[in-house]
Formats: C-alpha cells, sequence, structure tokens
C-alpha cells in the first residue's frame, strides 16, 4: 500500500517564523501571545493575541507591506495575494527548501495543492466598501481572488504553476486537517506523487473580532494566561494567524530521492457531532468516532499511541467535549497517553491550526519531546483525568494522534508514524 | 503593545494623494498641474510613472524608457492582470469610469497617454 509521508515544513507562526525557532519556542514552552489593541479602541474585550512578527500588513495595499527580506517576491506575485496569501507563500518556500525541493518540481502534474483558509474577511470588508462608495461603477479587478476563500489555491497553484490536484477546503478550524487528509488519500490512490498542504489565517479586526462577539475569545489581558488549554480558569480562545506548509510525497518516491522523511501519516478519520452550528457535543462522541475512525484506517488500537496533541483551544465547552472523547477511548482501551494542546503558545490560528500541528507533532517526532500544557495550573475537574503533561517530555513519541474540530461539529483526526 | 489603526478599513475611495504615495515628488507635482491645466507633457509623466508601477518585470522597469509607439503587450510585457489593474488605478485618480470596449482600444502607450487626457477633458468638461 502506498503511505504518504511529510518531507518538508514551512511555518509563519505566532511562535517562530522559520522551524529553528518554532522547535526552539515548542520546546522551551516560550508563547507567542502579545497585547494588542483592535480599532484604536482600549475597551475591547480581546486584549491579546498570537502575533505575526517580522511581518507588517495592516494596510490593504500590498504596496504598504512589510516582510522579511529574505523573501523576493515579485509584484505579479504581490498583487493578488490578501495578507495571508503572503504568510502562506513565505511557509511553502521555506517548506520547498527543507524538502529540498524547487518550484519546478512542483510543475509536471505529479503533484497537487490542497490549501485552507477563510478568506480574508479584511481585504473583501475593503473592496466592497469602495464598490458600494462608488455605486457599484467601479471596483479592484483583484478584489475577488485576492479576498474570497479560495484565494490561496488561486495565488499559489498559479505561481507555482501546479498542474495537478488543485483545491480549497472550508470547514472552519477543522479545514486544513480536511486538506491534509484528502491530501494523504490523493498520494495513497497513487492520483498523486506529491502534494503541498497549505493553512493560513490572517491575524486582525476583521478577522478576529467576530468571534468576540460570538463570546468565544478569553477576556484576560495577560498574555500569559488568556491561552490555557483543559484549565479550570480559561475562558475562550487567543486568535493568531500565519501559514504552515507540508509537503508530502509518496514513500518510495521519496525514499529514492533521498528526501528528509519526518513522519508517516498512518490513517485518518472523520466523523461529525450532528448536533449544533457552533457548540460542540457535549459527550465528544463524534470526536471519538473521528478517532477510531483515524485508529482503523492506521490498523492500530488506542493503546498504542505515544502521544495525543489535542485541538484544544482554550474554550470552555471545547475543551471539556474533547476531554470526553480522549477520556472515553482511555477508558476503552486501558491507557492514557500524554495529551497536550500546544495552542497554549500559539493560541488559536483557526483553520491552519490543523497542519500547524500536524508540523509540531512531526518535529516532535523527529526531536524526541512530547510538548507540554502551557499555562495549565489547575485542571478542570472534566479534563482532570487525562494525563496532561504541564512541561515538555524528554521523550521520542512513535506513534502520535492528532485531533482537530470546526464549526458545525466537523472533526478530523490524523495518525502519525516515526519514520 | 501592538495596536491596529481607529479604522482598519481605509476610506471608500483613496484621494488621489494617497494614491500617489509611492510615487516620486516631481510625479505627484505633474498630476497635479496636469489636473489644473491640462498639460500633456504633464500627463505623460504621469501616465509613464503608472506604466513604469504597473509593469510585471520590475527590472525592465527599473531601466525602461517610454515611447508613445510601444505596445503594452509585447513590448512591454503588460498581462491582462496588469492592464486591468492599471485601468482600476487610473479610474480612482481621475475619478472616471472606463468601459471594457474602452481599454481595448488602448493597446500602446500613446493610447494610453491620448486616453486619460480625453477621459479627464471629458470629465471636466462635464463640471
Amino acid at each position: 500500500m502506498r503511505t504518504a509521508v511529510i518531507t518538508g515544513l514551512g511555518f509563519i507562526t505566532s511562535i517562530g517564523n522559520d522551524r529553528a525557532a518554532v522547535l526552539r519556542n515548542l520546546r522551551s514552552q516560550r508563547h507567542g501571545i502579545e497585547p494588542i489593541e483592535f480599532l484604536g479602541n482600549p475597551s475591547l474585550s480581546v486584549r491579546v493575541a498570537g502575533t505575526i512578527k517580522e511581518f507588517s500588513t495592516e494596510s490593504p495595499s500590498w504596496r504598504d507591506w512589510r516582510y522579511p527580506a529574505r523573501y523576493e517576491l515579485t509584484r505579479e506575485v504581490l498583487r493578488g495575494l490578501p495578507p495571508h496569501g503572503l504568510y502562506a507563500l513565505c511557509a511553502v518556500e521555506q517548506a520547498l527548501a527543507d524538502a529540498r525541493l524547487a518550484a519546478p518540481d512542483l510543475q509536471g502534474g505529479e503533484t497537487g495543492l490542497y490549501c485552507a483558509s477563510a478568506g480574508s474577511a479584511f481585504l473583501l470588508h475593503h473592496h466592497l466598501a469602495q464598490m458600494r462608495a462608488v455605486r457599484g461603477e467601479r471596483g479592484n479587478p483583484l478584489g475577488v481572488i485576492s479576498s474570497i476563500a479560495g484565494t490561496l489555491n488561486f495565488n499559489l497553484a498559479a505561481h507555482y504553476k501546479i498542474r495537478g490536484a488543485v483545491g480549497g477546503f472550508a470547514a472552519a478550524c477543522a479545514s486544513s486537517s480536511h486538506a491534509l487528509g484528502c491530501a494523504v488519500d490523493d498520494i495513497r490512490l497513487g492520483r498523486q506523487e506529491r502534494m503541498v498542504v497549505v493553512g493560513a489565517e490572517e491575524m486582525n479586526a476583521d478577522s478576529v473580532l467576530p468571534f468576540a462577539v460570538m463570546r468565544a475569545l478569553s477576556s484576560q489581558s495577560d498574555p500569559g494566561l488568556a491561552s490555557r488549554p483543559f484549565d479550570r480558569e480559561r475562558d475562550g480562545f487567543v486568535a493568531s494567524g500565519g501559514a504552515v506548509c507540508l509537503i508530502l510525497e509518496e514513500f518510495e518516491a521519496a525514499r529514492a530521492r533521498r528526501a528528509n522523511i519526518y513522519a508517516r501519516i498512518l490513517g485518518w478519520g472523520q466523523a461529525a457531532d450532528g448536533y449544533s452550528v457552533a457548540m460542540p457535543e457535549p459527550t465528544g462522541a463524534g470526536l471519538a468516532t473521528a478517532i477510531r475512525r483515524a485508529l482503523k484506517d492506521a490498523n492500530l488500537p488506542f493503546s498504542a499511541l505515544d502521544y495525543v496533541n489535542a485541538h484544544a483551544t482554550s474554550t470552555p465547552t471545547g475543551d471539556r467535549a474533547e476531554a470526553a472523547a480522549i477520556l472515553s477511548l482511555c477508558r476503552e482501551s486501558g491507557s492514557a497517553p500524554p495529551v497536550s494542546s500546544t495552542k497554549g503558545l500559539t493560541g488559536h490560528p483557526l483553520s491552519m491550526s490543523g497542519v500547524m500541528e500536524a508540523a509540531f507533532c512531526a518535529l516532535a517526532m523527529t526531536e524526541g519531546f512530547i510538548p507540554g500544557n502551557a499555562h495549565l495550573t489547575d485542571p478542570d475537574p472534566a479534563c482532570e483525568a487525562l494525563n496532561l503533561p504541564r512541561t515538555t517530555v524528554e521523550r521520542r513519541p512513535k506513534l502520535v494522534l492528532k485531533n482537530s474540530s470546526g464549526f458545525g461539529g466537523s472533526n478530523v483526526c490524523h495518525i502519525f508514524g516515526l519514520s | 503593545m501592538r495596536r491596529t489603526p481607529a479604522s482598519e478599513t481605509p476610506p471608500d475611495t483613496e484621494s488621489a494623494s494617497a494614491l500617489l504615495r509611492h510615487f516620486p515628488a516631481d510625479v505627484v507635482a505633474a498630476f497635479d498641474r496636469f489636473r489644473e491645466t491640462g498639460e500633456p507633457a504633464a500627463a505623460e509623466i504621469v501616465v509613464f510613472a503608472v506604466i513604469r508601477d504597473h509593469m510585471v518585470d520590475r527590472a525592465a522597469a527599473a531601466n525602461a524608457q517610454f515611447a508613445r509607439p510601444q505596445v503594452l503587450i509585447d513590448d512591454l510585457g503588460f498581462d491582462s492582470m496588469a492592464i486591468s489593474e492599471m485601468v482600476f488605478f487610473f479610474e480612482d485618480l481621475f475619478l472616471v469610469t472606463i468601459a471594457n470596449e474602452e481599454i481595448l482600444r488602448v493597446r500602446t502607450v500613446g493610447d494610453l497617454c491620448d486616453f486619460v487626457r480625453a477621459k479627464h477633458a471629458a470629465r471636466a468638461s462635464a463640471r
């Protein structure tokens, strides 16, 4: 059977803009959350965010953007990008270099591209406001491609001249895990030899504040306390953004070119709650089913797992439902693998969280550590039966489960194995 | 503390000075002069600068010398997206609406200079 492996990683995240920085901060539990004031309004309840450093994309015009000089981006590329498209392009460049591939390697039709983002509410708002101001008489011709959901795959596929399967996924916070799973299937089924998987999101007023009015965000002002998954005092998630890229390849093809293999993707599964448009089903039954399906796909028992990277975003209801799901499998199997959420360090970058945390799992497996639960001091009684390491565990996990959940009750799980 | 602007949404239509904020001072001055007097030479300075700004090949743009017979696509490497973007820029700069059939008639640098002058004159006479 054909197996998909991860051979390249690229990061623009709140905890670092390259693999070395991400690894260092993940391992040392140094978070990327900072105080922030949106819309010049200090009275807003949202006072912290997982910020993206080294980039300045506050303007709707790419001409005003600032980004690290190590990325050489042409006008032709920049003109159609939203801010998170800029992050995505930088992450893809890193991942290609990490995989020792060049852009021409993507152009033969055997490489596909799956992306996940919510689009750019910021640019869409800007372009529509411009158009409305002149009663529809004119508008930016690049307004659509630079702002709607799908902008990542439009731009990246054109830039890299990708001729294989190309598409985008929109399932809120589970989106990039859907993208990853479908990419794995395309490789397993022999449809593609290589897949570029990208998740990216913006972190600005237009992408963050709509979650505040849902009462989903933490109102903490202390960056060190705001994101604390599984803690009794957690009060919502901390928004973040950025981009992460994974390069997947078929195992034999990767081995033939002596690629560095981070991890095998042994299986994946999904199941929805069928319950609420926004709230998780309290017993976590849908997520538990998704975990079982992923394990079945990987032909592994839950007891074989060395680590579970949780979706846990630090919301009261979400973390509790996920804990219930994992605990149901712990009880069935009589095992209790370490469980942690790395969102205590990064905040929650919405649809990119799945690929970001898949990349973290790949780093943990290759570098030999299990991330701890940063900022967890007093576990929620509903979660405390989980094996929740507070600090980094210096042990190499060989089989890892990664959970993702999103609005509408989408649950997606992946199983990674050390190569 | 990071701060985002009081309004992350810019004005619904950008002012000419905002649109020209990345252009050299002599281009901004030429734009003001053209708007006041309709002087053809001033229009040419503005049009050449906008063409240079929208050229896809940035290395070629830096050293480009423009002449009226040059064809935007064949000689200056414009693609249809860059032409659309440039037309939108002119629409916003001169507060005019440009129809598709008008765009299709603009092939050369000279066509563009003449077109901008005609549009500006039409708008001025309509005021």
